[in-house]
Order: C-alpha cells, then sequence, then structure tokens
C-alpha cells in the first residue's frame, strides 16, 4: 500500500501546481466565458449564456482585431519561415558563420517591452532612425506609428525582426543534422547545391519547417507586447491584434471578465482549428506518428 | 564591548521589524516629488517606513482596480487620477470620517479649507465622502517660443502676411493662423520646422485632447445654452442632464479644428506626451499645448527665457491626482498612511513640490506666496486656467468610454471614419449602451 502512494506522494507538489495554475484558470475562463462578470461594476455574476460569444461578431472593434491579427499572420509567418530558411541555408560555411549566428540570435533574446521601446524610438517621425535612412534616398518622412497602414507595416516589420531568428535557429540546427553523406552522394551524382538543398536537405528539415510553422502561428495570434508598446492599437483600430483587444476588455478599461473570456475561448478554438488544418495539409500528423490517415 | 555591539544589533533589527512599512503606488509624473517627500517624511517619522512604487499611466488604474476589487491590500495608498475616481471610489477610505476619528493625526495648520476649492471637489470628493487629498493640481497650458514670437522680422512678416500684429492667440483660429505662419511648407522663411506639436494618438491622451478644442464652443453661450453648464461628475462630454454633448454642431466643430491643425503638426496621429515635449526641445515647433510638468525640461533644454506660457487657447482640462488610503488594509497601516498622505499635502509640501518639482500646486496659500509667483512663471495663466478649464467625467464608466471614444476620433481624424453628424451619433448611442440607458 506505502509503495503505491509515494509515486502519488512524489508527483502531488507539480500535480497540485499543474491543478491550480493551469487546469482552475482555464476551467474559469469557460464558466466565466457563459457569464456577465464585469469587475468595474461589482464582483455579482449571472448566467447569460452565449451572449457574450454573440456579441464578438457584433462588435466592430473585435472584428477588426480579428482582421488584423490574420493579416500578420497571412504575412509575417510566410515572411520569417521564407528568411529563415534563407538565411540558415546561405550562413552555412560563410566566413565568421558563428559571429553571425550569434548575432542574429539578438532580436530574438531582446525582452519584447524593451524591442517595443526601441522601434517606437525608430520609427519617430522626425528624429528616427529609420526616416532618416529613408530620407538618403530621398523619400519622404512617413508616419509609422500615425498611419493606418504604415502603423500595420510597423508592426508586421517588428514581428519579422523579431521572429526570424526564431525560425533560422530550428532550420540551422536542422541543417547541422541533415547526414553529410547524403549530400556528398548527391554531389557525387552531379547535383549543384539547389538540387542538393531541394530534393536531399528541404525533404529533411521538412518536420522541422512544419513544427517552426506551427508555433509561429500559435504565437503570432498571441500578439499583444509590441503592439502595447508602440501604437497602442491604432491609428483607429488599425493595429489591434485580437490579444491586445481581449487585454483591453479584461484589464485595460474595465475588467469585463466574461466578455474577456468568451474572446480567449474563441481565440483558443481559432488556435486548434489552424493548427489542425496545418496539420491535416501536410500530413504531419502521420510523419511525426501521431495518428493514421484519416484521424 | 561585544555585548553591546550584539545588543545594537539586536535593537536595529527590532526597529527594523518595528517599523510600520507602507507602499504607496503612483503615476510617474508623480513619483520624484513623492520621493522626496517620503524621505522628509521618514526623517521626522523614523517608525514608518514609506515606499514610492511609480507605475505607468496605462497599468497604474487596471493595478488599482484589480487589488481594491479583491481587496487583496497589496498596496497601503496611492495616487489616482481624476477621471477614475468613481471607478476607484469604493476602496477608498473615507478620509473625512478617519479625520474625525483621528483628530490627533492631522497636522498642525493642515487647513483643508486651504485647497482650491474645484480641486478638492473634483479630486477628492465622491458622493459627498472627502476619499482623497488633492495632490498633483495638473492642468494644461500653451508653451510657446518666447523668443520667436519676439523676433521683430518674424513679428513684420507675419503682419504683412495676415494684415495683424502676431500676438499670443486667445482662439485656436489664431493659433492656426500662426501655426501655419510657422510651418515651413507653408512659409519657407519659417525659422521652424512646423508651427505647433500636437498630440492625437489613439490612447487616453486623445480623450482629453478633445476637450481643448471642445470646450472652446461647449462652454461658450452658445454652447452653455444648449447643454447647460458641465458639473464636476460627468464634465463638459456631457450636458447637464447627463446626456452626452459631443455630438453637437459644437462637437463637429471641434473636431473639424483639430483636422484643420493637423497639417501644422509633426505626425499628430502617431505623436504622444513624450514625442511632443521632444519636438518643442528639439526647436522642430514653435507652440505646444502640454501639462505642467513638462516646463522643468523646456526650461533646462530650450532655455527659460525662450520659452512662454500662456493660458490654453480656447478651453484647458484638468488633470489632477489625489492621495488616497486603501480601505482594505489594517489599522496601523492606515494610520501610517494617513500620517504620510497629510504630510504630503501640507501647505508647506505643496509649496516646495511646485517649486522643485513643477508639481502643480493644489493649494491658494502656494498660489498667492511671492516666493513661489516669483520664481515660477506660469502661476497667473494657471490661476486663470484653474476657473476655466473643462473637465472629463469622473465616473465609473469613464474608461470604457474613453477607449470607444479615442477609437471613433482616432478614425476621424485619419478620414476612415467621415467627419459628420451621423458618427457622433453612433458614437453617442454607444455610449448609452455603457451607461446602461
Amino acid at each position: 500500500m506505502k509503495n503505491r502512494l509515494i509515486p502519488w506522494l512524489m508527483v502531488l507538489p507539480v500535480l497540485v501546481l499543474f491543478l491550480s495554475m493551469t487546469i482552475y484558470p482555464f476551467a474559469f475562463m469557460i464558466w466565466s466565458s457563459f457569464r456577465q462578470y464585469d469587475l468595474s461594476k461589482g464582483a455579482e455574476t449571472r448566467f447569460i449564456g452565449l451572449s457574450n460569444y454573440f456579441q464578438i461578431f457584433s462588435d466592430t472593434t473585435a472584428v477588426e482585431s480579428f482582421k488584423f491579427t490574420a493579416k500578420l499572420l497571412a504575412i509575417a509567418v510566410p515572411v520569417e519561415l521564407l528568411l529563415g530558411i534563407g538565411v540558415a541555408f546561405l550562413i552555412r560555411g560563410a566566413r565568421g558563420e558563428k559571429i553571425i549566428r550569434s548575432s542574429l540570435l539578438i532580436p530574438m533574446m531582446v525582452p519584447a517591452a524593451v524591442s517595443g521601446v526601441a522601434w517606437k524610438m525608430l520609427y519617430n517621425y522626425a528624429f528616427g532612425p529609420v526616416n532618416w535612412f529613408l530620407s538618403l534616398f530621398n523619400v519622404s518622412r512617413i508616419s509609422w506609428l500615425g498611419d493606418m497602414n504604415y502603423a500595420q507595416l510597423g508592426i508586421i516589420l517588428i514581428d519579422v525582426w523579431q521572429w526570424t531568428p526564431f525560425v533560422f535557429l530550428m532550420i540551422y540546427a536542422g541543417l547541422q543534422s541533415v547526414p553529410q553523406d547524403l549530400i556528398d552522394a548527391a554531389r557525387v551524382d552531379g547535383a549543384d547545391w539547389g538540387r542538393v538543398f531541394l530534393h536531399v536537405e528541404f525533404p529533411l528539415l521538412r518536420p522541422l519547417i512544419l513544427v517552426a510553422l506551427v508555433l509561429r502561428i500559435i504565437d503570432c495570434l498571441k500578439t499583444f507586447d509590441i503592439v502595447f508598446m508602440t501604437t497602442w492599437g491604432g491609428p483607429g483600430a488599425a493595429t489591434h491584434t485580437y490579444s491586445f483587444y481581449i487585454y483591453k476588455v479584461g484589464v485595460s478599461f474595465g475588467w469585463n471578465i466574461g466578455y474577456a473570456s468568451a474572446l480567449s475561448v474563441l481565440l483558443l478554438l481559432v488556435s486548434m482549428l489552424l493548427v489542425n488544418i496545418v496539420f491535416r495539409l501536410v500530413r504531419m500528423r502521420q510523419q511525426l506518428g501521431f495518428g493514421g490517415e484519416g484521424e | 564591548m561585544r555585548r553591546l555591539l550584539v545588543l545594537a544589533f539586536v535593537a536595529l533589527v527590532v526597529m527594523a521589524f518595528s517599523a510600520v512599512k507602507i507602499s504607496v503606488l503612483c503615476s510617474p509624473d508623480n513619483a520624484d516629488a513623492l520621493k522626496w517627500l517620503a524621505g522628509e517624511f521618514m526623517k521626522q517619522n523614523p517608525d514608518i517606513q514609506v515606499e514610492i512604487v511609480p507605475l505607468s499611466w496605462e497599468v497604474l488604474y487596471p493595478k488599482l482596480l484589480q487589488d481594491l476589487r479583491s481587496q487583496a491590500g497589496s498596496f497601503d495608498a496611492f495616487t489616482y487620477d481624476v477621471m477614475t475616481t468613481g471607478a476607484v471610489s469604493f476602496g477608498l477610505e473615507d478620509l473625512g470620517a478617519f479625520m474625525k476619528k483621528y483628530p490627533e493625526l492631522l497636522p498642525p495648520d493642515y487647513d483643508l479649507n486651504d485647497f482650491i476649492p474645484q480641486v478638492l471637489e473634483e479630486s477628492g470628493m465622491w458622493q459627498g465622502k472627502l476619499i482623497g487629498l488633492p495632490f498633483y493640481n495638473n492642468t494644461m497650458l500653451f508653451y510657446y517660443r518666447r523668443d520667436l514670437f519676439e523676433d521683430p522680422k518674424l513679428k513684420q512678416a507675419f503682419k504683412e502676411k495676415y494684415g495683424r500684429e502676431l500676438t499670443l492667440p486667445t482662439t485656436w483660429e489664431e493659433v492656426k493662423e500662426i501655426a501655419e505662419f510657422f510651418t515651413r511648407k507653408f512659409n519657407k522663411n519659417s525659422p521652424t520646422e512646423y508651427g505647433i506639436a500636437l498630440m492625437f494618438p489613439r490612447t487616453h491622451t486623445l480623450f482629453y485632447m478633445y476637450l481643448l478644442f471642445f470646450g472652446e464652443y461647449r462652454n461658450a453661450p452658445l454652447g452653455i445654452m444648449r447643454h447647460g453648464t458641465a458639473d464636476l461628475e460627468y464634465g463638459e462630454y456631457f450636458t447637464a442632464d447627463h446626456k452626452p454633448a459631443f455630438n453637437s454642431e459644437e462637437g463637429l466643430k471641434a473636431l473639424e479644428m483639430m483636422k484643420k491643425l493637423m497639417p501644422y503638426s509633426p505626425d499628430p496621429l502617431g505623436s504622444d506626451y513624450g514625442e511632443t515635449i521632444e519636438y518643442f526641445n528639439q526647436g522642430l515647433v514653435a507652440m505646444v499645448p502640454q501639462w505642467t510638468g513638462p516646463y522643468l525640461i523646456f526650461k533646462s533644454t530650450v532655455g527659460a527665457d525662450k520659452v512662454g506660457v500662456i493660458p490654453m487657447p480656447g478651453r484647458s482640462v484638468s488633470g489632477q491626482w489625489a492621495l488616497a488610503i486603501n480601505k482594505f488594509i489594517p489599522e496601523e497601516k492606515k494610520v501610517a498612511a494617513f500620517k504620510f498622505i497629510t504630510f504630503a499635502t501640507t501647505k508647506w509640501a505643496d509649496k516646495n513640490k511646485f517649486l522643485r518639482f513643477a508639481v502643480a500646486p493644489a493649494r491658494m496659500s502656494t498660489l498667492k506666496d511671492p516666493e513661489v509667483r516669483a520664481a515660477d512663471p506660469r502661476v497667473p495663466a494657471l490661476e486663470v486656467t484653474y476657473v476655466s478649464q473643462t473637465h472629463r467625467p469622473r465616473i465609473p464608466e469613464e474608461p470604457r468610454l474613453e477607449d470607444i471614444t479615442v477609437e471613433t476620433f482616432s478614425k476621424i481624424l485619419a478620414g476612415t471614419l467621415p467627419l459628420s453628424m451621423d458618427t457622433l451619433n453612433d458614437l453617442a448611442k454607444k455610449w448609452q449602451e455603457v451607461l446602461g440607458k
């Protein structure tokens, strides 16, 4: 009896932590999404069914936030993948490879709040280095934070700058583990670097690329910090990401926990859907052994 | 000797643990003054340790609301912004009742009647109770480059172009003309690249900036006739009977004027507090509407002889901060916190924090003090401004109203929503939904 209890006692602290820090908040979020729960109006709650969820679709700011997040996902993630793969491939064997490799990781290591402040200064209309650099090519000053289109582009650029190193790191590590004899064999058969990449290295890197894609999709949907530090969602609602809007609703201006929970649940469902779509499209589950065809 | 050292060590430890520790949350513009006052307070009260914790404006209000709602009592005192009065009032100690309970704790000659009456009412009172002590009687002033306005060549050039003297503006129409004159795109001989630094970002800044323009029309005789006199609870955004007032001719005119001024300002939709201060510091602009705090920065970077300050053309807007005590802390800490916040708002403190840190005064004695009047040229402008300034709502729904409003205004100014009565009526409808009416 004692022998059966000991393993449970060993894992009990972690189990309690997991239940209290993950399961309970998650369950609370689901519960409060069906309730009117506004802390700015007192701590009383009442059940209102799916009203919070229906409200999302009539809330123009929520819809605009969703649109911008989708735009960020559609533009930033593919660019990060292409750039990350390209850079990983190009610096291999280059002079100063180690220094370049370390330097490329710096954006990823900078805390998001710090990078937000830094980019706000870089984007400064009158004194920012970005506009100064563009002026060397006779480009007039751009309102990076005040023009709707440029503000969106600005946020996308920051995201690409910060997370391309992540993709680069994964692909670079993958390239290091490609068996050299396969490459040598392909070279002996007359393959140039392009064919070697396409027919030897890329197929072996595919699982890593897909993992990077999934992780970037999930992360992109959670984009909050760079918006918080630079544009605060403006001008208008141009750079409101979905996560930023959840913060506004749930924390910043009103503590509407019920509505924020509904927004969060919807985000979770969309994330799960997108990841599932990616898996199905590229049949990754089969490749990684998570399940067979048709599951 | 060894025994003495041990005893001294034990005594220190006992003292450290017996001292009451209080933490005071505040916004960054109050922090320097509060830290200095805390140091002075602790010299006189060695049994109380005060820790000042600055939090950015965006984080302070949610942090306050979260702590007060959960009754966690993780801090003891705090400064709150005037428009969040209603939202945080439920968690604030009733200072009137506290003073009656502990009359001996009030500093000698504290004199509540010395506070500027409107300031005490607006930032310290809520539904008849005294919940805060005015600390930072902030308002917006109009700073300008005195050397440029007094330059004979520029004055001559202005007169030739506009047919009138270059005088200090009293209305936004006058500002528009002067701003055009000082914008190089419209006047190639302008000494500055832009005329005025405006901040219209999609943050709470836009909510109060709008009042600088709306106030001029809202509080004009016709505006008063249409909307009634604004009260201190609902402010100029509302009519006297607490309906939205901005969906009106006056509201439209304000946005039109803001749009007209935008070409003379560097990136108004992308600029906030820090950016506009820097534009003025670097000589990029000739004028800037700003809070009282930046004056010290302007003095040291631009030069005291080059910086002029006048009341806001049109109307200013109040931005007071008050000190309050968390209701959900032990009595011993409330006593310590009360001692500190009353110390920090005495006549001596009010005067010295203004002289040292430019924290605008909340007491009449400070405004009348000859030493203060001689040391700071802003006092006459402040006296005029305090009487005529506009006010934001202080009701609990204010933060939410603010957010939906700045989104609409930002879209109007960016051109993605039409500048029309329909747009303002739609916004007013959203306000009614938030207010539950």
